[in-house]
Order: structure tokens, then C-alpha cells, then sequence
């Protein structure tokens, strides 16, 4: 009864929708059984008349040309690393204009909040002396920098290259999910999907009218270079802790489309507070850095000693002015998931508006009253640790035996101020190609915010879909894959 | 440049030459075994075990697809093809934004190509195809290098990888046709007409020998030809050349002081090869001649790193 949204060819071509089954959650495709949305009309019908065997020769084209060009990250929990592409949904995900409007309205005054909230934290603590955010919930993280105080940073912006993660909820709003305010990562795959879904949809590519995103590194560039306290002859590099992390090419892929230098830890010297690369031809100084390392690893006099991947003396270079950093440390403070849950009220607070983009709905275990809600409803809600990342450290309460809810009930209390909790949301859901059949399947959408002198946002983002039947983990590390997103015009 | 992405691209270009010279060997060895006896053929596998430095397999040549699977595919054979290329790409993996998106991904499909090859699959199809295909692709990627890369900084440290790493292998292969160091505790018998023609193939050589010096094989006249012919790319003077006129590209900033050590060993290399000739060579002092080259082109590499790559930061400011 999910099935026969459209003709099916006679001579048994055109995607199946036989497995097409429409849950709770709001589909990006179907209003309800046998209707598309207007957006997706186009490619459904494409889809009708496309051979599924063609759509299955392109989509293993796709993943060979993923893995010669060595688009790959690195998988360490095996025994051994080992490359593996994301793999890459042909069928894009479509945006109208009107709701990437909103999306772009909300990510400006989110980010514009989050940095006025940085500054301030490192600087006079007004937030905390208003008892808006509780003093100990800031000056407790393991991400507050106490290096950072009174550091003034270029134009206020500390946080320059921002990966915000929203979701679509049931009745179809876009909210925010999590902020990545230290060194996010997928930007690359969002233009490599680009790339070859536009190959492989080019009539209807073009039809749709959709918006361009590969000015993204001129963009980045730009930010960067606002960053330096002069503007002639910037010398800029992308810093990478190297061929071993899995962002690796994407560090490199970066550098290469800005034409500036990807640099390691060990290209990096550090002499009378100035910072230099060596090259064959003698030391170059360095004005600006678009780093990929933590924090803990960037300079091992400050952080942490056994870092090899950074610099020694380079945060006294940055504390003198003669290097920026990007994003500026200590970020990493801000989009802590218990922070995330007063974002809402530091946007009234630092801009007076109300949010244009919602928070999903959080509990904050430290406070006693939302702990017994959450012990009491823990098969129903999401539980996550304040600290982690990628999906890791985290309970999804529908999912998980009775055996792992109770072990994690013990962590929520000898530990509450490490964990929030949520209601499981069940994320919007995508047409996506699995065993030759479409099916729907969750996504998000993670958008990059570039902000320096201004804050640019290219119409688009990163869409990341969980390819096993019916997860909610979207994260490559937990076999997420992702789609090519596509911004309408009109 | 970077001098940590001067040290990536020299050493990705020494393993593709060593890659190379690994192929060809393999190639020329399988075509040619068909037409010797069994005790021609395994003292020729040991030229060739002790020409990829691959000694310690010297006890697998009665059987050559044992030596074969050794010296292209073992895994833990440091030497192997497939570890060459595996460097190799390594390599260039780190430097992969210097490097033209056509060259990464052609290197980067050899890899992958054989990364499923196993030596039951080369001695079902001819053994000696594999290696030919494998050689051409090596081919089209040197070509695919000087036609779509900068001939910039870069491109001249990709240069002086392949002409150092080339100058020492020719070398070596000389040295165990005239000299004296062979693997196995048994002296061989001296190379008889057919090795000639080997060694020629395994340098590429011998058809611009026969331009040369027609078909008429003569030992001095072979070993004239690898060392000192100014034209043929690969005899040891016209790889000892490149690296003296490389060597005048690179790191375009350095004051005269810093580079001076290089281009001095480069040029005292130059002399004794431009200068030298075959005649001054008879009996033993072969041997020293070769060893000497292969000592310098080790000082060579020696300097250029403490000049250009691993400087104290000292000593520049």
C-alpha cells in the first residue's frame, strides 16, 4: 500500500518503490503514500524511466571514482587502518529556497551569538555574572581555555569555520542539533558529491536550477585572509596533523583549491615569537593558520606535552599577534552539548531576538529535577555525554536492550553533569539507492558557516544519510554515507 | 617549497625508478628464460636477486615464479614492486595537493590494480605481460608527470629522485656483470652471449646499443655504453647530468653559500664521468669506478638534505 507512487514502466525499467515504506518520520520525498512533493517531482520522474540497472552502473561508478581519486578516510578501530570511501547516495537531497532562507537566517544570528558568548566568557564573564549560564558548567569544561582570557581575536570571531548539524522534525522544521565549533569536517564531501551527482543527473541537475556551492574554498580563503591585520601578501596554510588522521584528504583537498600550503606540525618553527615554515630555499613566515588540529595538540609547551603534531611556542606566537589561528582556540567550550542547551537563551541574551532556528528539546542531567525524567523515560529519549563526538558515548534508548539502558543509567548518576538527554528524534527521511531498490532512509544536514569580517554561508551543505534500515546515526565513523544536497533558486 | 614536500616528491620518484627498474628486470627475465637451460637461467635469477639488492633470496631461484612472487609481490620483501609502489604512493599521498589530480590517479590506479594481483594469476596469463603492462604504465606515468605538472620546483626534486636513484641502479648492474659481487657462495661462470643481451634489455638498451655500435656484442663496448654515452637516458653519465643540472633548479632562494656543497659534489661527479673513458677501466678498477659513483651519489643525496631539507632552523636565520 507504500508503493505504486508512480507508473511503473511497462517494460519493468524505473526505480522500485516496492520497499518504499513511509514512517513517522517526514519524508523529504513523499507527503504521504503516492505523493511527491513538488521539489522532488522531477526526479521521480526521472527515477520512473531510469533502468535500474543504469542507476546501479552509476552509482559503482561513482564509488570507483571515489576511491582513485583517493577520496577515503581511514578506519582505525579494526585491527589494522584501513581506506574506505564514505559511500555516496546518487539521489540528491533537495532544499527549496524558501527553507534555506530560514536556514541561512538562523545559522547568521546562531553563529553571530556563539561568538559574542566566546568573547565574553574569555573576557568580562557578563553571561555568567547574570547567572544566565551557571559558572560552573563554563569554567568546568575541559574545553574552557584559560590561555584565552583577554586575548583579543581579529573582528571578535573566534569561531571561523562552523559545521552546525539540523535535522528535520516530524512536522518538517529544520532544528539545530549540534554545533561543531572546533574543527569541523565533510566540507570536501559535500563538493566531491557534487561533482558526481551533477554527472549523473545533468538534465535534471540543470533543470531544477540549482544553487552553486563550488566558490566554497574561494569563500574560505576570503574568511581567512580577513583574519590577517594587513592585506597584502597574506601568507596563509592549512595545518593537518598529517596523512594518519581520516580528514587527511580533505586537509590536502582544501589547501589545493585556496593554492596555499598544507603544512604538519614538524614543517613548522617557531623563532622570536614568529612563526615559519622550512622550506628548501630557508624559513617563510606563516601569517595565518587554518588549523585541523585540536586544541590538546597544537602547541605541546601549553597543551599536551606528548603532542608530536604540533608546534612548540607557536600560542605565544598567536598570543603575540603574529600569527591567527583559525578557529581560535578554546572554542571547543562552546559547543559542549550542555552549552547547546542554552543557545536558545544566549541568542535573546547577546542579540535580543528570538531564535529563528529551534534547539531540539534537551535535559540537562545536572539539574536533579530533569535526571529523574530521564531515568524514567530512558527507552524513550537519546542520551548523550557532553564531551563526545562522532556517536560515540552514546545510549539511543528505543534501540538499546534492557542490559546497556541499565548500564547506562549507572553513568547518568554517579556522573550527571557528564550526560543530556533527548527526545529520540525520528530525522527526516531520504529516497536513497540500497540493493537496487530506492528506500527511505534518515539523513541530517550540515551546513559550513564561514564568519571573519562577514559571514558567508554557501547554499548547501553536507548531507549525511545512516545507509543500515532504520538507524539514526548518521556519523561515517558508524556506516553513515552521505548525499549531494541541493538548494533551490526558486 | 616545503622541504618536508621536496623529501616526499624526491622519494616518491626513487621508489616509481625503483619500481620501474623492478618490472623491467622481471619482464626481460621471464621473456628471456624461455630460451635457457635450467642452469643459465638460475644463474642469471641471481644477477637479478642481487641487482634488487634482494639477496637473501638467493636459495629461490630453481623455481622462478618463487623468485618472481619474491621480488614483485612479498609483502615483507621491502624491495618488492609492490612495496616500491606502495612508497611510492605513500608519497604521494602526503603531497597529494603539489601533485596534478592526472598523476595522483594514474599512480594511484596502478596501486589499487595490484593490490589483487597474486602470482597464481601471473602464471596462469604470461608471466612476462604482466610485468610489460605494469612497465607501461610506469612509462605513461612519467609521461602524464612532464606533461601535466609545473615544471617547477617540485617537478626538478621529482627529477633528481629518478636520476639518483637511476645512476645507482645502472651502476650496480655493471658492477655484477664486471665486477665480482654476485649472491650465492659459488663464483658463476662469466656472463656468456645471451646475458650480454640481457644486461642491455634490462637498461632499455639494445636497441640504441645496436644504432650505436651495430649488433656486434662486445663486453667494453656494452659497459661503454651504460657508463659514458652522453645521450641514452639510461647511461650512468646521462643520469649523472640530470642531476648536476637539476641540482642548479632547486630551492631558488638559497644563497650561494648553502648551495655550494651540492653543486661542488655534483660537478666532481660530472668530471669523472664526461671525462672519464673506458679504456682507463681494464681489470679490477671497474669495480672502484662503480663504487665511487654509488658513493657519491650517496654524498649527493647527503648534502642536498642537510642544505635543503633537514636545516637547522639556526642556521638560516
Amino acid at each position: 500500500m507504500q508503493h505504486g507512487a508512480l507508473e511503473r514502466d511497462e517494460i519493468g525499467a524505473g526505480a522500485s518503490y516496492a520497499s518504499y515504506r513511509l514512517g513517522a518520520a517526514y519524508d523529504e520525498m513523499f507527503a504521504k503514500p503516492g505523493e511527491v512533493r513538488a521539489p522532488y517531482a522531477a526526479l521521480a520522474a526521472r527515477l520512473a524511466v531510469l533502468p535500474q540497472d543504469e542507476l546501479r552502473r552509476r552509482q559503482q561508478a561513482c564509488e570507483q571514482s571515489f576511491l582513485q581519486q583517493g577520496i577515503t578516510f581511514t578506519v582505525y578501530s579494526d585491527a589494522q587502518a584501513t581506506e574506505r570511501i564514505i559511500p555516496t547516495d546518487l539521489l540528491p537531497r533537495i532544499v527549496t529556497a524558501a527553507e534555506w532562507a530560514r536556514i541561512e537566517a538562523g545559522l547568521k544570528q546562531r553563529i553571530a551569538a556563539l561568538n559574542l558568548f566566546l568573547a565574553d566568557i574569555y573576557t568580562d564573564g557578563r553571561v555568567l555574572k547574570d547567572r544566565i549560564v551557571p559558572r560552573r558548567m563554563i569554567y568546568g569544561s575541559k574545553h574552557y581555555r584559560r590561555e584565552m582570557r583577554g586575548l583579543p581575536v581579529p573582528h571578535g570571531a573566534y569561531v571561523n569555520i562552523c559545521g552546525t548539524d539540523l535535522v528535520r522534525r516530524e512536522d518538517g522544521a529544520f532544528v539545530v542539533l549540534e554545533d561543531n565549533l572546533r574543527v569541523p569536517s565533510g566540507v570536501s564531501y559535500m563538493l566531491a558529491n557534487r561533482d558526481v551527482v551533477r554527472r549523473a543527473f545533468p538534465g535534471i541537475f540543470r533543470a531544477a536550477r540549482v544553487k552553486p556551492i563550488e566558490h566554497y574554498p574561494q569563500e574560505l580563503l576570503a574568511t581567512l585572509k580577513s583574519l590577517a591585520p594587513f592585506q597584502e601578501d597574506v601568507s596563509i596554510a592549512v595545518l593537518t596533523p598529517g596523512v594518519f588522521n581520516s580528514a587527511y584528504f580533505e586537509h590536502a583537498f582544501l589547501a589545493r583549491q585556496m593554492g596555499v600550503e598544507l603544512v604538519e606540525g614538524r614543517d613548522l618553527l617557531v623563532n622570536d615569537n614568529v612563526v615559519y615554515t622550512r622550506t628548501t630555499s630557508g624559513l617563510k613566515r606563516i601569517d595565518v593558520l587554518y588549523r585541523r588540529v585540536d586544541d590538546d595538540f597544537i602547541d605541546p609547551l601549553i597543551f599536551r606535552s606528548d603532542s608530536a603534531l604540533g608546534v612548540p611556542g607557536i600560542f605565544n606566537a598567536y598570543r603575540a599577534g603574529n600569527v591567527v589561528i583559525a578557529n581560535a582556540l578554546g572554542t571547543g567550550v562552546a559547543d559542549d552539548k550542555a552549552v547547546y542547551a542554552y543557545v536558545p537563551r544566549l541568542i535573546r541574551y547577546y542579540l535580543s531576538e528570538e531564535p529563528i532556528l529551534d534547539n531540539v528539546e534537551t535535559f540537562l542531567c545536572r539539574e536533579p529535577a530533569s535526571l529523574s525524567h530521564v531515568l524514567a523515560n530512558l527507552d524513550k529519549l537519546v542520551v548523550k555525554a557532553v564531551g563526545e563526538s562522532g556517536g560515540y558515548g552514546m545510549l539511543v534508548g528505543p534501540h538499546a536492550s534492557k542490559a546497556e539502558r541499565e548500564v547506562f543509567a549507572g553513568k547518568l548518576k554517579s556522573d550527571p553533569d557528564n550526560y543530556i538527554a533527548q527526545p529520540t528524534i525520528q530525522l527526516s527521511t531520504a529516497p536513497t539507492f540500497v540493493d537496487g531498490e530506492v528506500e527511505p532512509r534518515h539523513v541530517d544536514l550540515r551546513p559550513f558557516i564561514l564568519h571573519g569580517e562577514e559571514t558567508r554561508i554557501v547554499p548547501g551543505g553536507l548531507t549525511r544519510v545512516a545507509l543500515k534500515k532504520g538507524s539514526l546515526v548518521v556519523n561515517s565513523s558508524q556506516g553513515g554515507g552521505s548525499k549531494d544536497t541541493w538548494v533551490l533558486s526558486e | 617549497m616545503l622541504s618536508r614536500v621536496a623529501d616526499s616528491l624526491y622519494w616518491m620518484s626513487r621508489y616509481l625508478e625503483r619500481a620501474e627498474h623492478t618490472a623491467r628486470l622481471l619482464a626481460v627475465k621471464l621473456e628471456a628464460m624461455v630460451e635457457q637451460s635450467k642452469e643459465d637461467a638460475e644463474t642469471s635469477w641471481l644477477r637479478v636477486v642481487t641487482a634488487l639488492s634482494a639477496e637473501k633470496f638467493a636459495g629461490d631461484v630453481a623455481d622462478p615464479f618463487d623468485v618472481t612472487h619474491a621480488l614483485a609481490l612479498d609483502r615483507f620483501n621491502r624491495s618488492s614492486l609492490v612495496n616500491s609502489l606502495r612508497f611510492a604512493r605513500d608519497n604521494a599521498r602526503q603531497v597529494r595537493e603539489q601533485l596534478s589530480t592526472e598523476v595522483w590517479e594514474h599512480l594511484n590506479r596502478l596501486y589499487l590494480r595490484l593490490q589483487t594481483v597474486s602470482i597464481d594469476g601471473i602464471r596462469v596469463h604470461q608471466p612476462a605481460r604482466f610485468f610489460r603492462d605494469v612497465l607501461e604504465d610506469l612509462y605513461t606515468l612519467g609521461g602524464v608527470t612532464y606533461t601535466t605538472l609545473r615544471h617547477g620546483e617540485g617537478w626538478r626534486f621529482l627529477e633528481l629522485g629518478r636520476f639518483i636513484e637511476r645512476a645507482q641502479l645502472v651502476s650496480r648492474l655493471l658492477d655484477i656483470y664486471f665486477g665480482v659481487t654476485v649472491a650465492g657462495s659459488v663464483q658463476p661462470p662469466p656472463p656468456k652471449y645471451s646475458d650480454w643481451l640481457e644486461l642491455l634489455k634490462f637498461c632499455t638498451a639494445f636497441e640504441p646499443y645496436c644504432k650505436e655500435h651495430t649488433a656486434v656484442i662486445r663486453p667494453e663496448r656494452i659497459a661503454e655504453f651504460l657508463l659514458f654515452d652522453a645521450e641514452f637516458p639510461h647511461s650512468v653519465r646521462f643520469a649523472v647530468d640530470r642531476v648536476g643540472e637539476t641540482l642548479s633548479h632547486v630551492a631558488p632562494g638559497a644563497p650561494p653559500a648553502r648551495r655550494a656543497p651540492c653543486e661542488r659534489l655534483a660537478g666532481k661527479l660530472k668530471a669523472a664521468v664526461d671525462f672519464g673513458q673506458i679504456d682507463d677501466l681494464a681489470g679490477a678498477s671497474i669495480d672502484r669506478f662503480l663504487a665511487d659513483i654509488s658513493q657519491q651519489c650517496e654524498q649527493i643525496h647527503d648534502a642536498v638534505y642537510a642544505a635543503y631539507i633537514v636545516y637547522d632552523a639556526e642556521a638560516v636565520l
